[in-house]
């Protein structure tokens, strides 16, 4: 599909390469030469890509981008004005992108390998068959030359080009240099390198999936750092993911010690429902809704029974409680009363009776 | 001329992005809306009616063998409860849920291995140890700190001992919020219940022995 789409791109581009080759190929060899000869070896990482190739400085003066760029360097805008002097850039996007592709051809034509060509010609289809604006605004904002990866190029890059357009972050100067000076060797043989990822990164399929991995865990540990109170400020995986285990234990030793005063509370609830239900019911605000039936059941839980044994409590509290029409009202509670009876009420013998009974009723 | 004909592409754009930016909004909602909310209030009053009925049926005086006592069991009967609140849509939910049944086949399985096998596995295992004491010693440095710690807070939240880091975060993002949750719920409980018998007794009758 590719290969058709290539010969298709490159079918397609022999007949403007004819039209506009002999005005700006010519010009832009000429001129371009006598730049790149002039400039010395700066600390730029702009002048540094523009010594570099034609064509990508022909893609990098077509964006306002790359114009504040050139404006940082007091050199560039001279180059600017000698190119707007002599060559009249195309602001159609149509041409622009004819231009990018044909400037993939241009500087090649000495036609030294059609490897190369056969390359650019996947990548300019690949560019093709994206969306084409976003294609030619990438290319120019994302100026890593790198070496195309051999395993699954296209479909990595597709999606390293998804990810990259939104972050138009500059790399280092460092890599972009040393990424230069690979790609001014390529720059004669390969005049169009493979600009996919961010500048100062690889765009190797494992780097990829590394930078996609490190994304997703960053994000969960952003999240996890608001939950935990006083954690946005530390910087630093490990102190953050101390505080995180410090505030999880802290909250479990809480647990631990209100399990506690419950169970000191506990044997008073067997005996106690009617006082303690009724005021707490009627102390909680909240819990005013109507939404929860075991609410009925305190009120007419004392006049059903004086005092008695537990088990008798306990029998006729899950069948009052399953006898309320609002319990269906609950979602929640009417999903779960089965496994969560079988599970909570699991080593007590003595609920296996109620457990019957209230399985019973549920089926009914 | 251009005008016109650019107005209808530049249309075409805004709806586009607005159909995006429903379809984002519509995803994140339905996001939310099946992770649980554990900060809502109806949240908590679920949790507590179902702690209130879980502890009544916790059997403090008498207890059967297998079952822990007292505070324990009033601990893990709050897990218990806070794991079916979570619907079992997280790993540390479901791993309590069953934490129970996988201690009950380990027991069985101790019970079923005789006790020569046992001795026998205990020297093998004494005279490996001296061997293996020796290489861990050199290797117990060799984790860096973020790893250690991580390890570390999988060994906290229940059900995530061998999982990968994303997982890990994951679920001690919805764990911490269950906790807090439980912590709020459980410290109500305890305010109401004791200031409720504080109240109340004088007309409560003499706790049976």
């Amino acid at each position: 599909m590719e290969a058709i789409a290539g010969t298709g791109a490159r079918s397609i581009h022999k007949a403007p390469e004819e039209e506009l080759t002999a005005l700006e190929s010519l010009q832009f060899t000429d001129e371009i030469h006598l730049l790149m000869a002039a400039p010395p070896d700066s600390s730029s990482s702009f002048t540094a890509l523009l010594e570099l190739s034609a064509p990508q400085a022909v893609e990098l003066l077509h964006l306002p981008e790359s114009a504040n760029l050139i404006s940082n360097d007091s050199y560039k805008p001279t180059q600017m004005d000698d190119f707007k002097g002599s060559l009249h850039f195309p602001t159609d996007i149509a041409l622009i992108e004819r231009a990018a592709r044909l400037s993939v051809f241009a500087g090649e034509s000495n036609n030294k390998h059609s490897n190369s060509e056969k390359n650019s010609a996947e990548t300019a289809s690949d560019n093709s068959s994206a969306d084409p604006e976003k294609a030619v605004k990438s290319e120019p904002a994302e100026t890593e030359y790198s070496q195309p990866s051999g395993s699954d190029p296209t479909v990595h890059k597709k999606s390293v080009k998804r990810k990259e357009r939104e972050k138009k972050a500059k790399g280092s100067a460092k890599k972009s240099k040393t990424a230069a000076n690979e790609s001014s060797d390529d720059a004669e043989q390969l005049p169009y390198v493979h600009v996919r990822a961010r500048r100062g990164q690889a765009t190797d399929s494992h780097s990829l999936a590394e930078r996609a991995r490190r994304e997703k865990i960053n994000a969960r540990m952003k999240l996890l750092q608001e939950l935990v109170p006083g954690c946005s400020k530390i910087s630093g995986t490990a102190l953050v993911l101390e505080e995180i285990i410090n505030h999880v234990q802290s909250l479990q030793r809480q647990v631990e010690f209100l399990s506690m005063r419950l169970a000191a509370v506990n044997p008073r609830i067997d005996f106690n429902f009617d006082s303690i239900f009724t005021p707490e019911y009627m102390q909680a605000t909240s819990l005013v809704d109507s939404n929860f039936p075991s609410m009925v059941m305190p009120v007419m839980w004392p006049e059903a029974q004086v005092g008695g044994n537990r088990q008798q409590c306990q029998q006729q509290w899950h069948l009052d409680i399953l006898h309320q029409p609002g319990w269906e009202r609950e979602e929640v509670c009417h999903n779960y009363i089965t496994p969560e009876n079988s599970l909570l009420s699991y080593d007590s013998s003595t609920n296996s009776a109620t457990l019957h009974s209230s399985q019973s009723k549920m089926e009914l | 001329m251009a005008s016109v004909i650019s107005n209808p592409v530049g249309n075409m754009n805004s709806d586009r992005i607005k159909r995006k930016k429903k379809r984002k909004s519509l995803i994140k909602e339905s996001q939310q809306n099946q992770s649980q909310n554990w900060k809502s209030e109806a949240q908590q009053q679920i949790y507590s009616s179902k702690l209130i009925q879980a502890l009544s049926q916790v059997s403090l005086n008498s207890p059967s063998p297998s079952a822990p006592r007292g505070g324990r069991a009033v601990r893990e009967a709050a897990d218990r409860v806070l794991a079916v609140a979570a619907k079992g849509r997280t790993r540390w939910s479901r791993a309590i849920l069953t934490s129970r049944i996988k201690l009950k086949f380990r027991k069985r399985k101790r019970a079923r291995a005789s006790p020569a096998v046992t001795a026998a596995l205990v020297t093998g295992s004494n005279r490996a140890k001296k061997s293996r004491v020796s290489i861990l010693r050199l290797k117990s440095k060799s984790l860096p700190a973020v790893q250690r710690k991580v390890k570390v807070l999988g060994g906290l939240v229940p059900g995530c001992r061998k999982q990968p880091l994303p997982v890990i975060l994951e679920e001690a993002t919805d764990y911490i919020a269950a906790l807090e949750m439980q912590v709020r719920a459980m410290s109500a409980l305890a305010e109401l219940l004791s200031g409720g018998s504080a109240g109340s007794s004088s007309s409560a009758p003499p706790p049976s022995s």
